[in-house]
This record gives C-alpha cells, sequence and structure tokens, in this order.
C-alpha cells in the first residue's frame, strides 16, 4: 500500500494541482477537491448564521459529515450535516434548542455503540454562568439529527476535551477551567472526577506569569492505545497515562517535546493513532509533531512541518499517510502531510477548491486560511475540513487508494 | 519642495498630454467629444525619482481644497503628497517610513486604500505590504509586520495609529465622518475592521471575502460603511445598530460573469448625494446606481456595461476608478493590468446618467496612461482627479505614477 501510494497516489495529487506546490499564489487544489458552503447570512437557502458557524468537531459517517460549531460571545452553536455526494448543506440544529447556555461543541464527535455519537459543550461565560453538558447525537440516513441532553459530569465545568473507548461503553474527558479528568459510564451514567491531571499551584503562578489561560495550558485531545489505555497532556509539558481498569494514573518519563523556554506551552492538541498502534500527537505550543510508542512510552520528536506553533487536527488517510493541520491564527493555517518513510514532511499550504452553489452556479474559488477540523470518511477516501471564520465553509478533498 | 507649473518640466508635460490628446483624437471612435487637451493635465510628483506607482491612494480633502496622494517605489519607501489646485503646486510632505517612526521590520510597499478626510482637515490612510513576501514571510526577518492605520494633516504632520492585524495589509479604508470611526479591509484574510480611533478600540468583525480581496470600501451619507461577500453581495456595516447587514441579491453581472470577478466585486464607486445615489462600477463591468438608505439595504439599479464591447465579453473591460463632474456625469478611464478594450490603450468615458449615454472623451497610449486609481476625488472648483501611472516602454513593470487632473466643462489653468 505505502509502495503504492508513494509511486503512483502522490505524483498524481501533484499533477492535479493547478500549479507547482509551494510556489507563491499557487495553492493545493486536487482535481475532484470542493468546497460547502454552509455558512451564509440572509440567504434563501440553508445556511448557517454568521458568528456561530466555527467548525470545531466534525465526524464523517458514510456520505453525511456531521459538524459542531462554536459561536461567539453570547450565541448559541449549531449542529449541522451536510452531504458529500450533493455538495450541500442538509440539516441544522441550534443547540440552543436542547441545552440552553451553551458556547461551542469543540470537542470532536466520538462512537458510542450503534450510530450514537457523543460530545461535550462549554458554556456561555457570562453573569448566569452555566456547566457544560455531555451530549449524545444520532444522524439519520437523510441527515436527520436527534441530539439528547446527558447532564453535566463535572459540576460548574465546562467540557473541554473528550474521548470514547474501543467498545463505545465509557467517555473520558478534560472539565474547564480547572482541568480534572473525569469518566462517564454510558450505560450507568456514572461519573467520576479525577483531580491527579490538573494544573496545581505553582503551574497556575507559571500560566499567569506567561499569561495564557486555559484554552492553551489544558489537554485538548486524549487517546486510547490498542491496550486500553489512555493518554494526554499535562503542566510542566507533560504526559499522562490512564488506566481505565485499575482507575489509576501514570507519568511518562519523556516530556512532550518542546522549544527551549517554552515548554509552559506544552499541549497535546491533536492524535492519531497508525495502524501498527502508534499514537501521532500534536503539540500545540511549537506546532512539533510526535510519535509515542505506548509499548515503551517513549516519545519521539518527528519535527515541525511549518514555523507556525498548533497543529490542530492529525487523521490517517486510506493512502497510510498522516495529514495534519498545522499553524493558524495570527497566521494561516497549512495542510500537511507526513509521509515517514518518503518525503517526510510536506506543507501543501492553503487549500482553494471550487463552491458551487444556487447562485454561484459558475463556481468561485475558496481558499482556507483558518482550518481547524479534519476528519476522514469511515472508507479513507475524503479528507473534510472545516473552518474557524466568522462565516466558515467545508472543504473536502479525495485521497488516493 | 513644491513643484509649480511654471518650470520646464510642467511645460513638458503639459505638452505631451496635449499631444496624446490630439494624436488620439484622431483614432478616437466616432462619438465626438466636446473637451480638449486644455480639459486635462498631467501632473508629475516632485522629489521621488524612484517613484514606481500609485494604487487606490488618492483622495480630497474638502477642508483645505487640496488632493493627497500616496506614491510608493512599491517595495520599502512611500511618500505622501499634497496637491493644492489654488497654487498649481505639487508638495512632497514627506516619506511614510520617516514621518511615521517606522523600523525596518515595518517596512511598507504602498499605501493601498483611498484617502479619506475628516472635517476638522486630517486625512487617513493605511498601508500594505505591496510584495508576495508580505503573505508568506511572516515572522521571517524579511516578513511583514502588518498595515498601519495613520493620520496626517498639515500643522502636526502625521500620527501613527497603529497596526490592524498582524502580517496583514490593509487594502482599503472608510471614515464616518460624524463619528470619526474608521472602516478597513484586510489582505488576504479580508477581514472588516471597525477603528475608533478615540478610544484606541479595534474591533476584528470576521473575514468576509473568498479567495480574492475585493478592494473597495465606501461610506453614505449617515456614514454606514459598505463592502461585498463572495457572492457579490452588498454588505452593509450599519452603524446605528452596530451590526453587518447582508443584501439578500448579489449585484448585477452579465450572464458568464466568471466566479473569479464575481468575488472581487466593486471596483469603483463615486457618490451623488443630492440624488441620492451612490455609482458602482464591478469587477465584472456594470455600471451600477445603488440608492442608500439609513436603514438596512437600498435598492439597486443596473445601467449596464461600462462600454460597449462588440464581440468581446461584457464583463471583461477593468475599471479601477471612477469620478463624478458638477455637471452629474460620470467619467472613468477603461484599462489596466494588461486588460484594455482598444489594444493597447486606456480610454476616458464620459457616462451622462439622464439620457445613458457613454462616450468615449480619449483614448491614451498605454505608454502614456497605462492605468489610473481614484475614487470621488473632486475640488471645489469642478477639477476631478485620477491617480496614474505610464510604462514608457510598455515593457515589464518600470511604471512612474503622475496624476491627472481634468475638467470636463471648462479649460484648466495653467
Amino acid at each position: 500500500m505505502r509502495n503504492l501510494t508513494n509511486k503512483i497516489f502522490l505524483p498524481a495529487l501533484l499533477l492535479t494541482c493547478s500549479g507547482p506546490l509551494l510556489a507563491q499564489y499557487t495553492f493545493f487544489t486536487p482535481k475532484e477537491a470542493f468546497a460547502i458552503e454552509v455558512s451564509l447570512p440572509n440567504s434563501a437557502e440553508k445556511r448557517l448564521p454568521m458568528y456561530r458557524n466555527a467548525i470545531t468537531s466534525l465526524h464523517v459517517q458514510g456520505d453525511l459529515v456531521l459538524g459542531g460549531t462554536t459561536a461567539k460571545a453570547g450565541l448559541s452553536p449549531y449542529l449541522f450535516v451536510a452531504s458529500i455526494s450533493k455538495k450541500s448543506l442538509l440539516t441544522t440544529k441550534d443547540l440552543q434548542e436542547v441545552i440552553p447556555g451553551q458556547k461551542g461543541i469543540a470537542t470532536g464527535f466520538f462512537k458510542g455503540t450503534g450510530n450514537q455519537l457523543y460530545a461535550g459543550t462549554l458554556a456561555q461565560v457570562n453573569n448566569n454562568q452555566q456547566p457544560g453538558h455531555l451530549l449524545q447525537i444520532n444522524v439519520g440516513n437523510e441527515g436527520t439529527i436527534e441530539a439528547k441532553d446527558l447532564g453535566v459530569p463535572v459540576a460548574g465545568e465546562s467540557i473541554f476535551t473528550l474521548l470514547s473507548n474501543k467498545q463505545g461503553t465509557e467517555l473520558f474527558g478534560i472539565s474547564y477551567p480547572t482541568g480534572r479528568f473525569f469518566t462517564y459510564n454510558i450505560a450507568t451514567k456514572k461519573t467520576q472526577v479525577f483531580d491527579e491531571v490538573a494544573p496545581k499551584e505553582k503551574d497556575l503562578k507559571d500560566y499567569h506569569d506567561f499569561a495564557v489561560g486555559p484554552e492553551v495550558y489544558l489537554c485538548k485531545a486524549l487517546i486510547q492505545d490498542n491496550a486500553g489505555i489512555v493518554y494526554g497532556s499535562m503542566a510542566g509539558n507533560r504526559m499522562f497515562a490512564f488506566d481505565p481498569a485499575k482507575k489509576s494514573f501514570s507519568f511518562l518519563e519523556n516530556p512532550l517535546p518542546a522549544v527551549w523556554g517554552r515548554e509552559v506551552l506544552g499541549q497535546v492538541e491533536a492524535w492519531a493513532k497508525a495502524p501498527d498502534g502508534k499514537l501521532y500527537g500534536g503539540n500545540a505550543g511549537d506546532g512539533q509533531l510526535f510519535v509515542l510508542d505506548p509499548t515503551t512510552k517513549k516519545i519521539k520528536n518527528l519535527g515541525k512541518p511549518m514555523m507556525m506553533p498548533r497543529l490542530q487536527a492529525l487523521v490517517f488517510g486510506r493512502d497510510g499517510i498522516l495529514y495534519g493541520l498545522a499553524g493558524g491564527a495570527l497566521g494561516y493555517s497549512h495542510l500537511f502531510y507526513y509521509d515517514e518513510k518518503g518525503a517526510g514532511f510536506v506543507d501543501l499550504g492553503n487549500p482553494e477548491f471550487t463552491m458551487v452553489a444556487p447562485g454561484i452556479e459558475q463556481g468561485i474559488m475558496w481558499r482556507g486560511f483558518q482550518l481547524s477540523t479534519l476528519a476522514a470518511s469511515a472508507d479513507g477516501k475524503y479528507m473534510v475540513m472545516g473552518e474557524n471564520e466568522a462565516l466558515s465553509q467545508l472543504m473536502i478533498f479525495p485521497v488516493g487508494q | 519642495m513644491n513643484f509649480h507649473f511654471t518650470n520646464p518640466l510642467c511645460v513638458a508635460t503639459c505638452w505631451l498630454a496635449g499631444l496624446l490628446l490630439t494624436t488620439s483624437n484622431q483614432a478616437a471612435h466616432a462619438q465626438k467629444s466636446a473637451i480638449s487637451e486644455k480639459n486635462v493635465a498631467f501632473i508629475e510628483y516632485p522629489d521621488f525619482p524612484e517613484a514606481h506607482s500609485t494604487w487606490g491612494s488618492i483622495g480630497y480633502n474638502a477642508a483645505s481644497n487640496t488632493v493627497h496622494i500616496g506614491v510608493t517605489n512599491h517595495r520599502d519607501n512611500i511618500g505622501l503628497f499634497t496637491y493644492d489646485p489654488s497654487q498649481n503646486a505639487m508638495k512632497l510632505n514627506g516619506f511614510i517610513r520617516d514621518m511615521a517612526n517606522l523600523r525596518s521590520y515595518q517596512w511598507q510597499g504602498k499605501i493601498h486604500s483611498k484617502i479619506v478626510s475628516a472635517p476638522d482637515g486630517s486625512i487617513y490612510f493605511t498601508t500594505d505590504g505591496g510584495e508576495s513576501r508580505e503573505e508568506y514571510l511572516m515572522e521571517h526577518p524579511q516578513g511583514y509586520a502588518g498595515g498601519f492605520f495613520m493620520k496626517w494633516d498639515s500643522k502636526t504632520g502625521l500620527k501613527n495609529l497603529g497596526i490592524g492585524m498582524q502580517f496583514e495589509s490593509i487594502k482599503d479604508i472608510d471614515i464616518d465622518p460624524k463619528t470619526g470611526m474608521l472602516y478597513a479591509i484586510t489582505y488576504p484574510q479580508a477581514h472588516f475592521l471597525v477603528y475608533n480611533t478615540e478610544k484606541n478600540q479595534l474591533r476584528d468583525l470576521g473575514r468576509l471575502a473568498s479567495s480574492h480581496v475585493p478592494r473597495i470600501l465606501f461610506t453614505d451619507w449617515w456614514g454606514n460603511c459598505y463592502y461585498v461577500d463572495w457572492r457579490q453581495r452588498l454588505v452593509k456595516y450599519e452603524k446605528d445598530s452596530d451590526s453587518l447587514v447582508f443584501a439578500r441579491e448579489s449585484l448585477p453581472a452579465f450572464p458568464g460573469t466568471p466566479g473569479s470577478k464575481i468575488i472581487t466585486g466593486v471596483t469603483a464607486f463615486a457618490k451623488d448625494e443630492a440624488k441620492g445615489v451612490i455609482y458602482l462600477i464591478t469587477y465584472g463591468a456594470k455600471l451600477i446606481a445603488f440608492y442608500p438608505e439609513k436603514d438596512g439595504i437600498g435598492k439597486v439599479k443596473d445601467l449596464g456595461g461600462v462600454i460597449e464591447t462588440g464581440h468581446a465579453d461584457a464583463w471583461g473591460p477593468y475599471v479601477p476608478n471612477l469620478n463624478i463632474g458638477k455637471n452629474g456625469k460620470l467619467y472613468y478611464i477603461i484599462g489596466g493590468h494588461d486588460n484594455y478594450v482598444v489594444k493597447d490603450k486606456t480610454v476616458l468615458v464620459e457616462y451622462d446618467p439622464a439620457s445613458g449615454k457613454k462616450t468615449i472623451l480619449q483614448e491614451y497610449p498605454i505608454t502614456a496612461v497605462t492605468e489610473a486609481t481614484g475614487c470621488d476625488v473632486r475640488d471645489k472648483d469642478g477639477n476631478i482627479y485620477f491617480a496614474a501611472r505610464r510604462n514608457p516602454k510598455s515593457e515589464g513593470d518600470f511604471t512612474t505614477p503622475f496624476m491627472i487632473k481634468f475638467n470636463p466643462e471648462k479649460e484648466i489653468s495653467k
């Protein structure tokens, strides 16, 4: 498979782009790539309204893309479903109808049993402070969205990070803003909260000195290895491992890769598990890609795809290649891939895809600047990217065999 | 140093302008033009030998009856000029990097924005990287820090009002003359900014455009500001509601207009407040009358193409300028960026809103007038102005900037 990828797909990918990669004013534009207009104010078409559409969670289920958004202060986010084959938005659901007082769905979506998906919410910050909730979502074949409030796992806290176990029976999460780890049994609805990975007083002083908040230092992504151990980051640029069977924590000897003096910025914000079971992670602090070998618990720094901090998303395609989104504001996100046995890091820069919709039938080019989410279809054929803008769209490109 | 029309260079310039007009008259279209070389003057920028170009960087200051122009070497040096019509004098006020105390890592490539004025006689503009390194080098030592808001007046000089967005150029600016609120659009991410200079409160209202950034903002007489989204729909910053209002429908476009033209939207505007209309030209070569309303989006009327193009695509012509005479007629120069409706010539067109008639008044070889910008720049005597440049050898990008002064109703006193 890897040879096929290296010999056929990657050259084909290069040829199908509009011009040479890495050149100024040329963009990553594979032939069959396209954008779906999901956000547009004052439209006769079904669209998400302004400032409530930053796409911060994505999941692909067959032909359907489920999105969860984050809204500006005082506004409520949405769930939405788009069709890849129809290249259009099918359904939207205002989260205010299910859980009032929420600001965002930024955990991603995680599979339970059957077709159930789970996510956590971030509450709006205001005088009438509400907590975040667990959310159970079911997407029907026609794109219908059913969302059910599962309640508040950590009293007074929002949900910053979430993960489901391999069996789809248990959820693991990080609360916001204190950063406590919790487990949630889907069948019994029982929650357990642990303080072991939450930042301590000395950590909080360091964060205050560096003028960074919980968005910067709390673990943004969790992953479970093939043995069932859950991994995440914590204060001091360290990594923890949680054993769900023993309900116990251990702490890895290796720190996250860091730039000297900037360890305070260590935060895992993306994970992807390779077919061989190795865990690939992205450190937001300086945008390093690293690999964690779950058998040895060793971390290897693989380097950076670009100059900027952030590494917001990582996904393996059906070609076996690891795709990711590096960078972000104050610059732009860059789509990249990492081919361990081939070219290593390849920066694809800003993607620019054609967007066709009623009223713009001739097609317009859409350039992705602030891409923040990336998901692969179950068959690995499509990569779906979501923007984090005032008016955010979906950008989709096919991946070779 | 002032530049007076009594010097030899001025005489040569006027002679050249006259020669071009005479020549172009002979080759012009069938319509008879009432104007002659005496209606036009080409005015040079003194004391800046490396000057390369002007962009949208021209504006009229009613308080002092002066025209202000930003002229650039299109790399890292920008001269700020003032033209005084009463004295026929063009003066270099100074260079932006010196007046604004910019360091080398804060280099600016040009003023791309128009120059807008406040009732107190101060002017405002924004700066732009102008080079592709602005977009790609970022945190590199040769990278671009970001475009600045700037204020200048003849008494106190230049005041640096700070950066809009880190790494982003600022393509255009406009002002609410009643409150002094500034509006701006950034490049390449097309973020719409609202800046209260008194409170130093800068707000980013987010990305509004697609892959290509529409270059023009404009305001109505209430101080609301307009832009376009990627569907070429008007987007209004409505000051009373402090919110963005999107038009339901797109501005008129010719059938078959490519998406690349649609996403670039409006290229020029001119206001006729007495008649309650703002004229617009789109990148798809439509001339449009827009009737703004204080609340909500107003009506739009399609006035047809900017010129009859025969067998050529109606959406093809490029018009980055628009002025309105005291006679209520519109004047614009078609051509630029290697896009000309008459081979290797730019053309000056008059449009009479009363009759709907469009007339080519003059044609200029692109070695004489390669391209011109300028929106709504008219002094109290009815002279209108374009910021132009010429490429004398018609090779590469070796242009020199100059200003066109034009009066459609009377001769220009030299």
